[in-house]
């Protein structure tokens, strides 16, 4: 599915002392299949932005399209399995006393029978490699177990575009590597992803375009190659370093991420 | 951001200045205070008095009214049954069972307005004194009583602990609510026992929640040498000037009066 955001503008506690301008008239759409990455600093929006996605948060003015349609006239129910939200830290919304029921609350909700259950629980903590730790208590897991488990209470009502906001925040490097290869097989399903953070090196290398959030409003969204290279606050270190060569002469293209720099570097060493 | 009731109005003023030792002293005098009043004339010069109180504090009137709002259903509740139920003094109205008669009319403007005064003197209290200068006042007023080993110090703390985590679970429930609704849950639809079901995905993780966090607390004060009030000195000492003794001075001569009137 398609789904675009016109011109979304946020105020919190309109017309009180604490009026807040979180969001002013944003306009983005994520394509189907794609990963969309949204970069920006803390307080320029993204948590806001992206909880527009599903309607738990009602614009102040513009619209949400899902497909064209005026997502506010579908049912909030079928909005929000289709686009699926994961919070950040959303491990700190487990309950169940087991793993599989924890993962099964979404599915229930959706009225599917049983069996169905079993098999959406089955087949999301497959996709987060959790299936092992199905009859465990999520509150006797490790961080990044948790974490896991977490996401897979999303996938399970089989999202179309799933939304992560910070996935990977206080996870350890090797919890990171998992997370973002999770993102590259979601992404050869046919799910489109919006991976929100402010971490530009991991987001580079899953990310097909970008989006640069500033103060509530878009500073840039583009292909990585070009939005990288035009804001270089965000550039991620692969293009750190081929502007740095850029400047003093050396020219490698425009490589965005680790693999391709890499190469690029490579034939410019060997001339 | 909701201001609600006993929430700390950072302003400059005069209330806010006074010793709080002075201002809890002063709160307590008004709470007993208040049921030696019974006549009309008393109780309407313990309304000017606290009226006064308000517009000293520099809190804005609108702000103070509405954090009433969650006591105005029991103060009305509470003055409707006075009024239906006593059969004092004249009939002033009756329609088959209901009757209102005088006596009982003036026991329940009595009630509500006693009920209304005491909660907003405890307001009162709370919106000029930051919640660490309420305890530490607490503490010092409950010292005396260390001698009989009661545990001042520490019940001065957990109030202070309490009070600082109320807008963190606020903030918390609100995040939980919002991350089961985007799997799904429905809070609003059923009767109420699916209902008081839907709110068990929030309660549950938010008590590990609050568990957590008091354990993150406990291990954070020990590794900062925490080890309860003995030999502990302050960062703000409380000093009791004559303009605190001023207004324990009025606001005892204002309630004499009022009881006497």
């Amino acid at each position: 599915m398609r789904l675009e955001l016109r011109d979304i503008r946020h105020v919190y506690s309109p017309r009180t002392p604490f009026e807040v301008e979180a969001l002013r008239r944003v306009s983005l759409a994520v394509e189907p299949g794609e990963v969309l990455g949204i970069l920006g600093g803390t307080g320029s929006g993204k948590s806001t932005l992206v909880q527009h996605m599903n309607l738990l948060l009602e614009p102040t003015s513009g619209d949400v399209l899902v497909d064209g349609a005026n997502a506010a006239t579908l049912k909030k129910s079928e909005l929000r399995r289709r686009v699926g939200l994961v919070f950040q830290f959303p491990e700190a919304a487990l309950f169940a006393p087991t793993v599989a029921e924890d993962v099964a609350f979404a599915p229930r909700r959706l009225g599917l029978d049983e069996g169905e259950i079993e098999d959406r629980v089955r087949q999301s903590l497959s996709l987060v490699g959790a299936e092992h730790l199905k009859t465990r208590s999520p509150f006797a897991l490790s961080g990044g177990e948790q974490r896991r488990v977490a996401i897979a209470g999303v996938l399970a009502m089989g999202p179309e575009v799933l939304v992560l906001d910070e996935p990977t925040s206080a996870l350890d490097p090797e919890a990171r590597g998992d997370l973002l290869r999770l993102i590259r097989t979601l992404r050869q399903t046919g799910t489109s992803i919006v991976l929100v953070s402010h971490d530009t090196n991991e987001v580079v290398e899953v990310a097909d375009r970008i989006c640069v959030l500033d103060k509530g409003e878009i500073r840039a969204i583009g292909l990585p190659s070009e939005v990288f290279y035009m804001i270089p606050e965000f550039a991620p270190a692969t293009v750190q370093t081929v502007s740095a060569l850029s400047d003093i002469g050396y020219d490698a293209g425009s490589p965005v991420r680790f693999e391709e720099t890499l190469r690029a570097l490579k034939r410019l060493v060997e001339g | 951001m909701n201001r609600s009731l006993g929430q700390f109005y950072p302003v400059a003023s005069v209330l806010h200045a006074l010793d709080p030792r002075a201002k809890i002293v002063a709160t307590a005098l008004l709470v007993f205070g208040l049921f030696l009043v019974d006549s009309a004339a008393g109780l309407v010069l313990v309304v000017a008095a606290v009226v006064a109180l308000v517009a000293a504090s520099r809190v804005p009137p609108i702000t103070f009214l509405r954090s009433l709002r969650p006591v105005a259903f029991i103060v009305a509740l509470t003055a409707l049954f006075q009024v239906l139920f006593s059969r004092e003094g004249e009939t002033l109205f009756a329609w088959g069972i209901l009757e209102i008669h005088e006596g009982g009319l003036r026991l329940g403007l009595f009630l509500g307005l006693r009920i209304l005064l005491l909660v907003s003197a405890a307001a009162l209290l709370t919106a000029t004194t930051a919640p660490l200068a309420l305890s530490d006042g607490l503490e010092d007023l409950l010292s005396p009583l260390k001698k009989i080993r009661f545990p001042a110090h520490e019940v001065a703390m957990m109030m202070t602990i309490a009070l600082r985590f109320i807008p963190t679970l606020h903030e918390e429930t609100q995040k939980i609510t919002k991350a089961q609704a985007a799997r799904g849950a429905d809070f609003s639809e059923g009767g109420p026992l699916s209902r008081v079901r839907a709110t068990i995905p929030i309660l549950i993780p938010l008590t590990v929640g609050a568990f957590r966090r008091a354990d993150d607390l406990a291990e954070a004060m020990e590794s900062r040498g925490y080890q309860g009030g003995e030999g502990r000195t302050r960062y703000r000492e409380l000093r009791f000037r004559p303009r605190d003794a001023i207004a324990l001075a009025v606001t005892a001569l204002v309630l004499a009066g009022a009881a006497l009137l």
